[in-house]
């Protein structure tokens, strides 16, 4: 018999919260994304030790991926002149390396969710 | 130090930094001969020279890093002593030796004389990008790896198994085994690439990567106590890696006139390859997370939480950026690789050999491990000066390689190589900047160790 997700310990919770967070950056962007909004909106005030804390930052995380990853390369691309070779060596090094710092940001979120800790996003994540 | 015999691997780390330091030097030349400077030395070393000299010294100096590291965590982990430390300090000199000839051979001497002086007229296996010693060295060095082998595998095989020496062990059998593919060299040009690739591929994403995953994992053990956590992730990580990596060889055979059925086995696994790196920055965070992390020695700290994060990004990332077989129809052979491969080796295989020396050195050199002290502060100014520089370097070559992707091959005008260079030499001099400043690192680092014992407090 399934697990009722309500009943799933404060660990395993922040380990979900940050695995979709990472699962919307790396395979299943838009879907993971909508599946930890699900959890967010039905859990964030129930939530309370860890899973709120990892269930809130990676919400607000992932908020801050689709603004720096899709809205700013979209504005980019949109605005710069696609023929030039200097707006390609913009883009691919911005979105390289703002992708790789937030996936890393993530991996060190799941390895304190793994050890039942609390983890704050460095300027992405909410201060409480 | 646990067992006496530990002690041989203190001169394999030495020769390991002396190598390093002279490999580094050629580095920064071979940059700034892309650029207009006129210093007389520079022109009195030629590209293809100190090219052979800066990537084969990599080979033999991470080599002589390899060794020190296992000889010096292989008794420990088998808990007996090293089966035979003489056949260690022998095979030490006869390596350093081999490393000096062929250095010498590649700055005084031309390639052709050099490859006729050592006979390879009667067993051609010169030639070929990374395989340039010559037959009598590869030989040497085969035999030198066999020594290595057995002087382990004894050790382990008289001791006690563990995950760290069996991989260990694994890593460095596979070395040499596949050694072997260095003397064969047929005369068709697509065959001999197809097997060049098993050597370097198999060493470099293969048996060095397990190399690095058991020295990681012993650091980590060493400074957060927690054997168990440490084996579980390892099998995992190795599990990963060799999943990945056999099919992976893929990605070196896309164009290079094999079927074209490689172009998708090599683009599915080595998607893949960048799971062991995100796996290994899981591994030591939550390692750390879950221990009473008190180790006093922060240098080692730093290199080693450093050491997968950068591995991630060098290996993993930019590795990734190119391997996908319709990129790699653009990106190949351009400045993306030369970003990839300085820095994938830096942070896998340079940080992880930095990370073990600066663990074992000062118990070998029978110094105390304190925080605060000089030589310590001297380490960590090293650390932040040789990696930030390396990641703004390949950040540098990157961008350059974007560019150049752009220019020569994106486009209809298609310029060719030599008439793109005047518009990346922006980004030549912002690398030789970098370069400057990684060599400030390494003296920094260097002369960490002439501080005075009384001044390591």
């Amino acid at each position: 018999m399934s697990q009722d997700i309500s009943e799933i310990p404060d660990r395993k919770m922040a380990i979900i919260a940050e695995s979709l967070y990472l699962l919307n950056l790396l395979i299943l962007p838009g879907i993971a994304f909508l599946v930890l909004v699900w959890l967010f909106i039905k859990y964030d005030n129930i939530s309370i030790g860890i899973s709120g804390c990892h269930l809130r930052q990676t919400f607000s995380a992932s908020i801050w991926v689709g603004l720096l990853l899709v809205l700013v390369t979209w504005v980019m691309l949109s605005t710069m002149n696609h023929d030039s070779p200097y707006t390609w060596m913009i883009i691919i090094p911005y979105f390289v390396i703002c992708h790789s710092a937030l996936v890393l940001l993530g991996i060190m979120g799941l390895a304190k969710a793994l050890a039942g800790k609390k983890f704050h996003y460095p300027i992405i994540g909410p201060s409480s | 130090m646990l067992y006496s015999s530990q002690a041989v691997a203190k001169p394999y780390f030495i020769a390991a930094i002396a190598l390093f330091a002279v490999q580094v030097l050629f580095g920064l030349l071979l940059g700034m001969q892309y650029i207009p400077v006129n210093l007389p030395f520079i022109s009195f070393i030629t590209f293809d020279a100190a090219r052979l000299i800066h990537t084969n010294l990599l080979i033999m100096w991470l080599l002589f890093g390899f060794m020190g590291s296992i000889y010096y965590i292989i008794p420990e982990e088998s808990e007996q002593e090293l089966y035979n430390p003489k056949l260690a300090i022998q095979l030490f000199w006869v390596f350093l030796s081999l490393t000096i000839i062929t250095f010498l051979g590649y700055l005084l001497l031309s390639y052709a004389t050099f490859a006729k002086i050592t006979g390879n007229q009667f067993f051609p296996t010169m030639g070929r990008e990374y395989l340039e010693q010559p037959t009598i060295i590869k030989l040497g060095l085969f035999i030198v790896l066999c020594g290595f082998s057995y002087n382990i595998a004894m050790t382990v095989l008289h001791g006690r198994k563990g995950m760290i020496n069996l991989l260990l062990l694994a890593g460095i059998v596979g070395t040499t085994i596949i050694f072997l593919m260095a003397f064969y060299n047929p005369s068709n040009l697509v065959v001999a690439k197809y097997y060049r690739w098993w050597l370097i591929h198999f060493w470099i994403e293969g048996t060095w990567e397990l190399i690095m995953e058991a020295i990681l994992a012993y650091v980590i053990y060493k400074i957060t106590g927690d054997r168990k956590i440490v084996e579980k992730w390892l099998y995992i990580i190795v599990a990963v890696t060799l999943t990945t990596t056999i099919l992976g060889i893929g990605h070196h055979y896309y164009w290079i006139g094999v079927s074209e059925y490689w172009q998708w086995v090599g683009t599915v696994f080595s998607i893949f390859e960048i799971l062991p790196f995100f796996f290994m920055v899981l591994f030591v965070f939550n390692v750390v997370n879950c221990t009473k992390c008190q180790y006093s020695n922060k240098a080692v700290k730093l290199w080693a939480l450093s050491t997968p994060i950068m591995a991630f990004l060098g290996a993993g990332v930019l590795g990734f950026l190119h391997t996908l077989a319709p990129v790699n129809y653009y990106s190949h052979g351009t400045q993306i690789t030369s970003a990839h491969s300085h820095l994938a080796f830096y942070s896998t295989y340079v940080m992880i050999v930095l990370t073990m020396i600066s663990y074992a050195m000062p118990i070998l050199r029978n110094r105390k491990i304190v925080n605060g002290g000089l030589s310590q502060r001297f380490e960590i100014l090293a650390f932040w000066l040789m990696t930030v520089s390396m990641f703004f370097m390949a950040l540098f070559i990157a961008i350059a390689g974007i560019m150049q992707v752009y220019i020569q091959r994106a486009t209809d005008l298609a310029l060719p190589f030599i008439e793109i260079q005047n518009s990346l030499m922006i980004l030549y001099w912002l690398r030789s900047i970098g370069g400057v400043v990684f060599l400030i690192g390494v003296i920094i680092y260097i002369t960490k160790f002439l501080i005075a014992k009384s001044n390591n407090l």
